[in-house]
């Protein structure tokens, strides 16, 4: 009985994966899905701001030319309340973005996905089932 | 049988928490205290999943599984589905607070009437276009309302979870209740006395909030909505009522009822139960950093010398 249960939520699960998600606004209609980046570059400057957040960054083209780029994350709100703040992310650190870059060819991109140099994520701590960050 | 037996012992418990007898404290001019930063943040759906029909409460267990299903699936780290599908999950999951936990009633909808945990609509086609979304934007006014930072659909009246940002300070003066919602900061300033709504002529946003005290409870009655706000495609003759009971030191349970003819056909009502949080509430300047408009009013411009050059 239990395992029929979980056997049909774990499908509806899958329905569901395949419906798009929601963030403050259509990432769709901003970024181009036939346009992945993969960006290794230096922060220049990050805005903790709302919307959502903004990540300056310089990257180093092969032929050692440096192209300024921007990557949107979220808002910065949740981050906040972790304990997260802008100086999780100094001037200088090295970091890598794979994203989309915006439909209109501008060095803008949605920070997809972001880790530091050695791989490691950016910013943990998101969802975890076994604990409620935001409850008391 | 065990199963069915932890079933039948949650919605005993469910019952038993509800009815419990709790006296909250008093703001120094007598109104029960609801005053403190709280959040609805949970990953119980509004309406009962198709596959959840008949079944108003998750066993402890099912519960459990429900939550690790939810969370993996809702996951924006992972890379699955095609580029479409990577794009729309946006960023980082740690950009997310989507919750983890199912309400601690364990219903498995928000929805608690009609008890088929479903909102009644008149009409069970797929939700309208909403405005923006179809046609190529020619300006800000083309797009929607929460990407214009005007209005978000579960901001409230009536508050709902969504994926961030689920959280509200209740703030109580002699004669008005203030409610600062995290989500597109609006502050909702309810007067507490037996002044009728405004004329039926002024709209707006947020509609127009009346509170009472019934007992502890504080009910807040909403009319005079703009046909705008459209709640769950409601009219603007949408009437919502609130009520706010403090049930426990870290719980205010709060449900509403939503009266639409033209749209439902009867009211509903749903049940969040509110949690105390850690403030302070942080402010959500929306238009301050909405480069995103910019970039989305960029993205029609290019999608359209693209078409041409075809």
């Amino acid at each position: 009985m239990r395992k029929k249960l979980a056997m049909s939520l774990g499908i509806a699960g899958l329905l569901m994966a395949a419906a798009p998600m929601w963030a403050h606004h259509a990432f769709a209609a901003e970024f181009d899905a036939q346009r992945p980046v993969k960006l290794r570059g230096t922060v220049v400057k990050v805005e903790f701001i709302n919307p959502h957040s903004w990540i300056h960054m310089d990257v180093k083209e092969a032929d050692g030319k440096v192209t300024r780029w921007m990557v949107e994350g979220g808002s910065p709100n949740a981050l906040f309340r972790r304990g997260v703040t802008k100086d999780a992310l100094p001037q200088g650190t090295e970091i890598s973005v794979d994203g989309y870059q915006a439909k209109d060819g501008s060095n803008r991109a949605n920070g997809r996905d972001i880790t530091f140099a050695d791989g490691k994520k950016l910013f943990v701590g998101g969802s975890n089932p076994d604990e409620q960050p935001n409850a008391k | 049988m065990s199963g069915r037996f932890i079933a039948l012992a949650a919605v005993l418990l469910a019952g038993t928490l509800a009815a419990q007898k709790y006296t909250p404290p008093r703001t120094p001019d007598g109104q029960p205290d609801l005053q403190g930063v709280w959040t609805n943040v949970t990953i119980t759906p509004l309406e009962r999943p198709a596959n959840l029909v008949g079944k108003q409460f998750f066993t402890p267990a099912e519960a459990r599984q429900y939550e690790k299903d939810t969370v993996v699936r809702n996951n924006a780290d992972r890379r699955d589905g095609g580029a479409q599908a990577d794009l729309n999950r946006a960023y980082n999951d740690a950009w997310y607070d989507r919750g983890t936990k199912v309400v601690e009633t364990l219903r498995t909808s928000l929805v608690i009437d009609p008890p088929d945990g479903r909102i009644p609509r008149k009409d069970q086609g797929a939700p309208a276009v909403p405005a923006g979304f179809g046609r190529p934007p020619e300006g800000p006014e083309d797009r929607s309302l929460p990407e214009r930072c005007i209005l978000w659909p579960t901001a409230g009246p009536p508050m709902m979870p969504s994926f961030y940002n689920n959280n509200y300070q209740i703030v109580q003066a002699p004669g008005y209740v203030t409610i600062l919602v995290e989500m597109i900061h609006d502050a909702r300033i309810i007067p507490i006395d037996s002044r009728p709504h405004v004329d039926s002529k002024i709209r707006a946003w947020l509609g127009d909030s009346r509170g009472h005290w019934e007992g502890n409870t504080l009910v807040v009655e909403t009319t005079n909505f703009n046909d705008k706000t459209r709640f769950q495609r409601s009219s603007q003759n949408m009437k919502l009522v609130e009520r706010f009971t403090r049930t426990a030191p870290d719980t205010v349970m709060y449900e509403f009822t939503v009266d639409d003819p033209s749209t439902f056909t009867k009211p509903w009502t749903a049940q969040i139960p509110m949690k105390k949080t850690d403030g302070p509430i942080i402010e959500y300047a929306c238009n301050e950093g909405n480069y995103a408009m910019e970039g989305m009013l960029a993205g029609a411009r290019a999608d359209e010398k693209k078409a041409a050059g075809r």
